[in-house]
């Protein structure tokens, strides 16, 4: 079984900092991280290859420094990784960077199964997993919280929704996004991080030549969209819950409408 | 394309700082407390491959050296001293004579379960007349027709009680003195080996400590680890790298003091302000950073030394004085800014207050030290 694993390095914090004047991401001072939710995607492949020899491939794009991504990936136990870099990938809305995603796991054809995260959290649209496998025309599964079992070329999964759960049942080759395993996603391996940073790394390099993409499909040239302006959203005044029973609560409410003289 | 890689050390330090921030700082103080070594811990560390960063693939390890063990036990310190000290034990004095001199049988039975975390290794020097004196060691080993009877008891013996096997120095021939000095391994199982019960200690309580008691041993000759009297080589083989190692310690230590200051010096207001806003406190910061980066610099230099195999014994006998001096300082000043509440166990700086004494007195006590310093220039 040939797994490919799409994973994003982004900021290490939830409350992303703007630009003010050009919109984008400071990334300065921020340190980068594996997305949460493709740690998460990560762990499912690996617990495939623990149990049936898949081969796991990670791929991310982004700048050069993305490539530590893809070495922790090596380190949690993947087996190949390939980093597409190229200045013309830059300013890639989610269709662009879908369509390359697309390209690089065409180029390295032969797949059963592609797992993503759910959700990025920086650029956090949910839009990459889903348009890739309209790419590719594959059956997908979002939200994907566990694999059952693959079996005679199908995969069964469970997924959380409102109600409970859906157990849904895949045709290979698919692709799934994944959020909220319920077990830990392993530690990299010291060994497997030492690998990582030698030459001879399990890490290939792809640009846009190498993937066979002319640049109208690529980076901003190849975005449907344009962001014309970012900002943080006002921030609410927080809720506050209490808690006890009824008469403790009524009284803990009078006397904080009282605090703020609002009687 | 061009080689684009990653460096593996900063990643490693990465991955050891979110397993310490994930996995050990929440439950620190609970272990803390509960005074019983964190096996739960030490087998994930060993999963991870941490036991095994200075040693090569071939017989277990990582395939790392001294920069990348000191830079996972920095962080780890960060932490919990007591699991950071028994790991950084196991992969340094309790196995390196296992490695350099143990035979194949020796490392299958041994080596692979330590670096997997299956079989916990002590290393022991002193002796209730032998502290900074090795040269009184009296443990004996008697030679015998096809190997050796050891006796003799050690005290302050970590993982003492818990280990599987002993490194132990023993004193071949009391005539010689230094030069009569060897290193024995010793399995727990074999018959005459036996424990006190485990001591009460100010800090790293969660490490288990005892006296040990080697009654007529019976070991093989391949357990003798090295040419006969040369023990004290053996020991100076590692002596720079034990001091690094207790220095990185300190480093880690001293951030987990100087993080938790300045986050208390911008939460707690007395006069209307944070405390971080008065010059006398902000002293004690600027102090706490200015060491931390000196050590930093100074453990990062003796690791590379180490690594690349120069003499360097000067240098980290400097390292660890000033390192873990510098700690017992940022930890005595943490106490300080946190006011009654560093007195209190709710805190962790009282635990790095008493934690970081016991790095005065292992790898040489600081008088000692000083005394080797100034040799050095007064020669
Ligand atoms: C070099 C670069 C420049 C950019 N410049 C701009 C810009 O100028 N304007 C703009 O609007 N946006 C820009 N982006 C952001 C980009 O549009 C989004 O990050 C990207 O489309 C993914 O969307 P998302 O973050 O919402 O991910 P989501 O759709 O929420 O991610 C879901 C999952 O898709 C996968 N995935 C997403 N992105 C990647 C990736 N890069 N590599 C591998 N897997 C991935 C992961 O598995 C992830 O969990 C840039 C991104 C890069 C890398
Ligand atoms: C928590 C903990 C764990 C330990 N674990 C181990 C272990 O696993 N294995 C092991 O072998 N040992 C271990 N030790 C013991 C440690 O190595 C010794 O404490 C150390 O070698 C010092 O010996 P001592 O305590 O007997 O002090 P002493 O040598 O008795 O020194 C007492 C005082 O006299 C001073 N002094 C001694 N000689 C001189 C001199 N020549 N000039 C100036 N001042 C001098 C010392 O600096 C000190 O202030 C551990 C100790 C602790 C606290």
């Amino acid at each position: 079984m040939k797994i490919v694993v799409l994973i994003k390095q982004v900021p290490d914090t939830t409350e992303v900092k703007l630009d003010k004047k050009t919109g984008n991401l400071i990334r300065e001072g921020v340190d980068s991280i594996v997305n949460p939710d493709d740690r998460q995607a990560l762990e499912l492949a690996l617990q495939l290859k623990d149990d049936c020899q898949a081969m796991v491939t990670a791929v991310s794009m982004g700048p050069p420094q993305a490539v530590d991504v893809l070495s922790e990936a090596l380190g949690m136990g993947c087996d190949a990784a390939v980093l597409l870099t190229d200045r013309a990938f830059a300013g890639a809305d989610t269709w662009a960077t879908s369509t390359t995603l697309g390209k690089a796991i065409e180029k390295i054809g032969d797949f059963d199964l592609i797992l993503c995260g759910y959700q990025a959290i920086d650029g956090d649209t949910a839009q990459t997993g889903p348009q890739i496998a309209e790419y590719l025309g594959l059956p997908q599964a979002c939200y994907v919280d566990n694999i059952e079992n693959v079996e005679a070329g199908k995969i069964t999964v469970t997924r959380r929704n409102d109600e409970g759960y859906e157990r849904l049942s895949l045709t290979l080759p698919a692709l799934l996004t994944v959020s909220k395993i319920t077990v830990a996603p392993r530690y990299p391996m010291m060994g497997n991080l030492i690998d990582a940073g030698c030459e001879d790394a399990a890490i290939q390099i792809w640009n846009a030549v190498d993937i066979g993409a002319l640049n109208s499909e690529l980076g901003m040239e190849g975005s449907l969209t344009q962001v014309v302006k970012t900002f943080s959203p006002k921030t609410k005044r927080a809720g506050e819950l209490l808690e006890g029973d009824v008469p403790e609560m009524v009284s803990e409410l009078l006397g904080k409408v009282r605090q703020a003289h609002l009687i | 394309m061009s080689m684009i890689r990653s460096d593996s050390e900063a990643l490693i330090k990465k991955t050891m700082a979110r397993f310490v921030d994930e996995e050990v700082i929440p439950k620190a103080r609970e272990i803390d407390e509960s005074g019983e070594f964190p096996y739960d811990l030490f087998k994930k560390l060993a999963d991870m491959g941490v036991l095994g960063l200075r040693y090569p693939k071939s017989v277990g390890g990582s395939g790392g050296d001294t920069v990348l063990y000191c830079v996972a036990m920095q962080e780890l310190a960060r932490g919990l001293m007591s699991l950071a000290a028994t790991t950084a034990m196991q992969c340094l004095m309790a196995t390196n004579g296992l490695y350099l001199y143990g035979t194949k049988a020796m490392h299958e039975e041994y080596l692979y379960p330590a670096l997997k975390g299956e079989k916990i290794g002590a290393f022991q020097l002193t002796e209730p007349e032998a502290g900074s004196d090795l040269g009184n060691v009296r443990t004996s080993a008697r030679k015998t027709a096809d190997g050796y009877v050891i006796n003799g008891m050690k005290t302050w013996s970590t993982n003492g009680p818990k280990g599987d096997f002993h490194t132990v120095l023993c004193q071949t021939n009391p005539d010689k003195g230094l030069k009569g000095l060897m290193f024995f391994f010793i399995p727990t199982d074999t018959p005459g080996f036996s424990h006190s019960k485990k001591f009460d200690c100010l800090g790293t309580r969660s490490s288990t400590l005892s006296e040990i008691y080697f009654n007529d041993c019976h070991i093989p000759k391949e357990y003798c680890l090295g040419e006969e009297g040369r023990g004290l080589d053996v020991l100076l083989t590692i002596l720079a790298e034990i001091r690094i190692m207790t220095a990185a310690l300190a480093i880690g230590l001293h951030r987990a003091a100087m993080d938790d200051s300045i986050k208390y010096c911008k939460e707690r207001v007395q006069f209307g302000k944070p405390i971080g806003k008065n010059q006398l406190i902000q002293a004690k910061i600027a102090n706490m950073a200015v060491n931390l980066e000196a050590g930093q610099l100074m453990v990062d230099k003796v690791t590379r030394l180490v690594r690349d195999k120069k003499s360097c014994l000067n240098e980290a006998s400097m390292a660890k004085y000033f390192t873990v001096e510098s700690a017992c300082s940022a930890s005595d000043e943490a106490m300080r800014i946190h006011g009654a509440y560093g007195y209190s166990m709710e805190y962790s700086v009282q635990r790095y207050y008493r934690d970081n004494r016991f790095l005065l007195y292992g790898g040489g006590t600081h008088e000692v030290l000083q005394t080797t310093i100034a040799r050095q220039y007064l020669k």
